[in-house]
């Protein structure tokens, strides 16, 4: 055989066999110069295949951007994105369900395509990175002849449908969410009303409120199950979102019957497609929509959309079989021996959980950081045939599931996992951190989620049997930029990549962000407590964690004593640990952990006396900063008007520093401010951020405007200073930029 | 056949490698294009996975992993795309590729590696061309031949290894134990 089309014949179903033959004509289109580079980038990207660091053709190699020269030249697979560069390929699994047959595939893509890792995402998916653009129509073929495909994995579209790992096994659920959101995924695959969103869509279910599996209420629509007099329905919330600013999804219906389900996504797809802002990417996500129009008039329009839509007999038809989903288990149910081995019942505490129906549990195999080898894939594919069937699931805590595994097994299964080094215990726990890629391969990464992620699990898995209860129950995740795909705003501990100027220098720092809560399908989402050095986030930890276990009150929580004692307490812990010392103390501090090259240095030069003078505008971000966290600490006492003007103040004062340091005269008073910082600053676009524009700008703005901030109540005023966090970040960034073009000049 | 997706891994002596090292080596091979006919794009840490890729020096024709699966650590040097040259070529330039990198990592000041020349693995991710099975092995069999006898003599003794899901390979008693060095300079 000469090509995987004809090897695989017509076990490649359509219309997936039609489209990847599409897509790969689009490919030598582009190549023959006959596509335009942004239409062949979203047409690549609805087929899950995106873009990784460095693919613009340039890296710094910790002496400054030398270019990697590729050999396709001019040839680019969008704007800014050379050919040859790598990329990575996410590939969509449906609420995390996977076969033993689809996991053999993907692990023979693993090896043949990438470095031999599959990595498991936040939303379910799997990505294999370092993939050449032309081997991915086959590897689209050969996943489609297991059932899988990529399509709308990524782009302005439907994205992979998410639900909890346990459902259908679960003994809080409502009912089992499976046979929903497979028939939501199926739906609106590729259907018209979803073809032209401005931004992403993202769907999440839950079988119930209260257990954090689904977490719907940081997504774009979200369903949680409910019963009401014997009939089966959702709650239905809509405009979640993380991202830079983080959103509460509002109800949408509180009861929506099943037989409405569909619909009422259509609507609202159209409504979003139809209203939804198409020119700013910054402020496109449907979030943005529901809050300019109101969640009233919101469900107004998607009423009145409903009403137009032309019925469609796949809305109820999938009721008719709720069981196609049902998975079978394959050995009979079994109690868990009572003489089991220390090892097993280590790991038992907290990846063995009880299924509903007796006698079978679900297994959790926690992966460090997402990865697994092709190898260990092969191998759980067996172990799925030999134990459980096909009944695994990729989860949002980046580990995967086995459901149905008999107790009279989970001894056996347990010492092949073993056998595989894949037995880590501690699933959920702290030691279970989740990370976006970062700077690793992502082009968005400021700091080193993963390797600092990766620093703290090799550090905990040390003491983790010392650890106290309340301690090992934390949860932590770490997101490389403001973009959020770590979901840092719904853990315990949160870190999200930020980078700070010290003595003419870059350093990779975290912001530490505290008191999110998970539970409650990610109920309420933290607040920055402040920047600390990545090299001392291990040390953070340990402050944070100690400084609770020393004063909490009896066995109260961590989120109940963050609320008690407020976040300005845990700046004071911080505090002796924010500042890094000079690069000529400990350089260690201006490199990222795992990556030994200087951080971001680029073409930097150094003046003599760089790390004595404090230069007039960092005073300025500094008193920002502070204007900042007192702002947070008036949200904490319940004063919200006075939280967010505090956080209005902030963006006036670092905008200040900024027009002060361009040498531009200018008063104390807002107005002359915001004036003098659109003047210079917002129309020249030296504030731009070279992906989100405008956008960070825009708060300020738009904040001046609209005196917002006068009648603020706790959930706008939490916004606002989000908004001010990120506004404050944009200009520490933009000062590192014209810092760096003055060093240039002066070196020219 | 196609020339590209050839594996080679060697084995290094000692079985405990601390893999941070290979970081900043493969970081600095990347800056000073220590291998002047690639281009190297980008290093990939894989420690936290057990038995793992290890630590992968990304490149554009080929990648080169300290690879640490089946707890034997080794250099495996993996050849993705663009080789300009027939079959037999393709699969010597791989044995070289790979004992020239050995030699690179063995000069290394601070790696302490040394690495053994009696055994090697060779593979192909290629399922397609090259589905593991014993057609697959009697179509490589002359040229693993020759490129073996090229580098390392000709006592080698071969055996088909892995399952059927596995990708094809081949591991090699090479017969000899010469030094990296000294089995370059005798191709
Ligand atoms: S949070 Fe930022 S660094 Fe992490 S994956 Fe998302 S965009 Fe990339």
């Amino acid at each position: 055989m000469t090509s995987w089309k004809e090897q695989l014949g017509d076990r490649i179903p359509e219309p997936l066999a039609g489209e990847v033959d599409l897509f790969e004509g689009q490919i030598e289109l582009k190549k023959q110069g006959k596509l335009d580079d942004k239409i062949f980038a979203e047409t690549r990207l609805r087929r899950g295949v995106y873009g990784q660091r460095y693919d613009n053709g340039l890296r710094d190699d910790g002496t400054g951007q030398k270019p990697l020269d590729f050999p396709c030249g001019d040839l680019t697979k969008g704007p800014d994105t050379v050919w040859d560069a790598p990329g990575m390929m996410r590939i969509k699994i449906p609420f995390g369900k996977m076969t033993a047959d689809q996991l053999d595939v993907l692990s023979e893509l693993a090896e043949e395509n990438s470095d031999s890792i599959l990595h498991v995402t936040t939303r379910q998916d799997i990505q294999l990175h370092f993939i050449h653009i032309e081997e991915s129509p086959d590897m689209m073929r050969r996943l489609a002849a297991v059932g899988i495909t990529t399509r709308e994995a990524c782009g302005n579209s439907v994205r992979n449908v998410t639900a909890c790992e346990y459902a259908g096994v679960c003994t809080t659920q409502a009912f089992d969410v499976t046979p929903y959101a497979n028939a939501i995924t199926q739906y609106l695959l590729g259907h018209p009303d979803v073809q032209d969103f401005g931004r992403k869509f993202k769907i999440a279910f839950s079988g119930c409120e209260d257990n954090p599996c689904g977490l719907v209420t940081f997504h774009d629509l979200g369903a949680v199950a409910h019963v009401r007099d014997g009939k089966r329905g959702f709650r239905v919330v809509v405009g979640g979102g993380l991202g830079a600013v983080p959103v509460q999804a509002k109800v949408l219906a509180e009861f929506c019957p099943e037989e409405e389900l569909l619909p009422l996504a259509q609507a609202v797809s159209r409504v979003f497609a139809r209203l939804g802002e198409k020119q700013s990417r910054a402020r496109a996500r449907i979030k943005f929509l529901v809050q300019k129009v109101g969640i009233e008039e919101f469900k107004r329009l998607v009423a009145e959309e409903r009403e137009g839509l032309r019925p469609d007999e796949r809305w109820t038809a999938f009721l008719d079989d709720l069981h196609s989903t049902d998975e079978k288990p394959i050995r009979e149910p079994g109690a868990l021996p009572s003489d089991a081995p220390l090892g097993f019942q280590k790991w038992a505490k907290h990846n063995l959980k009880p299924q509903a129906q007796e006698g079978y549990y679900t297994a959790i195999v926690k992966l460090p950081l997402g990865d697994f080898t092709s190898t260990q894939g092969r191998a759980l594919a067996d172990l799925a045939r030999e134990f459980t069937g096909d009944a695994m699931r990729c989860t949002v805590e980046q580990n995967l599931a086995f459901r149905w595994l008999s107790g009279a097994d989970a001894v056996a299964f347990y010492q092949r996992l073993d056998a595989l080094h894949m037995a880590e215990p501690g699933a959920g726990t702290i030691t279970d951190m989740t990370s976006c890629p970062g700077t690793d391969t992502c082009k968005l990464g400021i700091s080193a989620s993963r390797g600092v992620t990766g620093e703290l699990r090799k550090r905990l898995t040390l003491v983790e049997d010392q650890l106290d209860p309340a301690v090992q129950r934390l949860r932590m995740k770490a997101s490389g930029c403001f973009n959020s795909c770590g979901q840092h705003h719904a853990a315990d501990i949160g870190f999200t990549g930020v980078s700070r100027q010290v003595g003419g220098r870059k350093v990779p720092h975290f912001n530490v962000v505290l008191g999110g809560q998970w539970t409650e399908n990610a109920k309420s989402y933290g607040l920055v407590v402040g920047a600390v050095p990545s090299k001392n986030i291990p040390k953070a930890v340990e402050l944070i964690t100690q400084h609770y276990l020393e004063n909490r009150e009896g066995d109260e929580s961590f989120q109940a004593f963050i609320a008690r004692v407020g976040k300005k307490e845990f700046r004071k812990v911080l505090a002796p640990i924010q500042k890094p010392p000079s690069y000529e103390e400990d350089p260690s501090y201006y490199s990222d952990w795992g990556d030994p090259r200087e951080y971001g240095i680029g073409d930097i030069g150094v003046g003599e006396c760089a790390g004595e003078i404090v230069p007039f505008v960092e005073f300025g971000l500094q008193e920002a900063e502070q204007q900042l966290h007192d702002a947070q600490d008036a949200l904490e006492a319940g004063q919200a008007a006075a939280a967010a003007k505090g956080g209005f103040t902030a963006m006036v004062t670092a905008a200040k520093a900024l027009v002060r340091h361009l040498e531009v005269q200018v008063k104390d008073d807002a107005d002359d401010v915001v004036s003098n910082f659109r003047t210079h600053l917002y129309d020249t676009e030296i504030f731009h951020d070279p992906f989100a524009k405008g956008k960070f700008a825009n708060y300020l703005l738009k904040m001046h405007g609209d005196k917002s901030f006068e009648d603020a109540n706790e959930e706008t005023a939490h916004r606002a200073l989000d908004e001010a966090q990120l506004f404050l970040e944009a200009a520490h960034a933009c000062y590192q930029r014209l810092t760096q073009a003055a060093s240039a000049a002066a070196a020219e | 056949m196609e020339p590209t997706k050839f594996q080679v891994k060697v084995y290094t002596k000692t079985g405990e490698i601390e893999l941070e090292k290979l970081v900043p080596v493969f970081h600095q091979w990347i800056r000073e294009k220590k291998i002047p006919d690639e281009l190297l794009i980008d290093v990939a840490d894989y420690a936290h996975v057990p038995q793992g890729p290890g630590v992968v020096l990304i490149g554009h024709q080929s990648d080169y992993y300290l690879d640490v699966a089946d707890d034997r650590p080794g250099l495996l040097y993996s050849r993705k795309r663009g080789f300009d040259g027939d079959f037999q070529a393709g699969i010597d330039d791989a044995f070289r590729r790979a004992l020239l990198a050995c030699k690179m990592l063995e000069e290394e000041s601070g790696l302490d590696f040394e690495f053994e020349t009696s055994e090697v693995l060779f593979r192909v991710q290629d399922r397609l061309h090259a589905p593991n099975e014993e057609s697959t092995y009697e179509a490589y069999e002359p040229a693993l031949r020759r490129a073996t006898s090229i580098f390392f003599g000709d006592s080698a003794s071969f055996e088909r290894v892995g399952g059927p899901r596995e990708p094809f390979a081949v591991r090699i008693k090479t017969g000899a134990n010469a030094s990296v060095d000294e089995t370059l300079a005798r191709a």
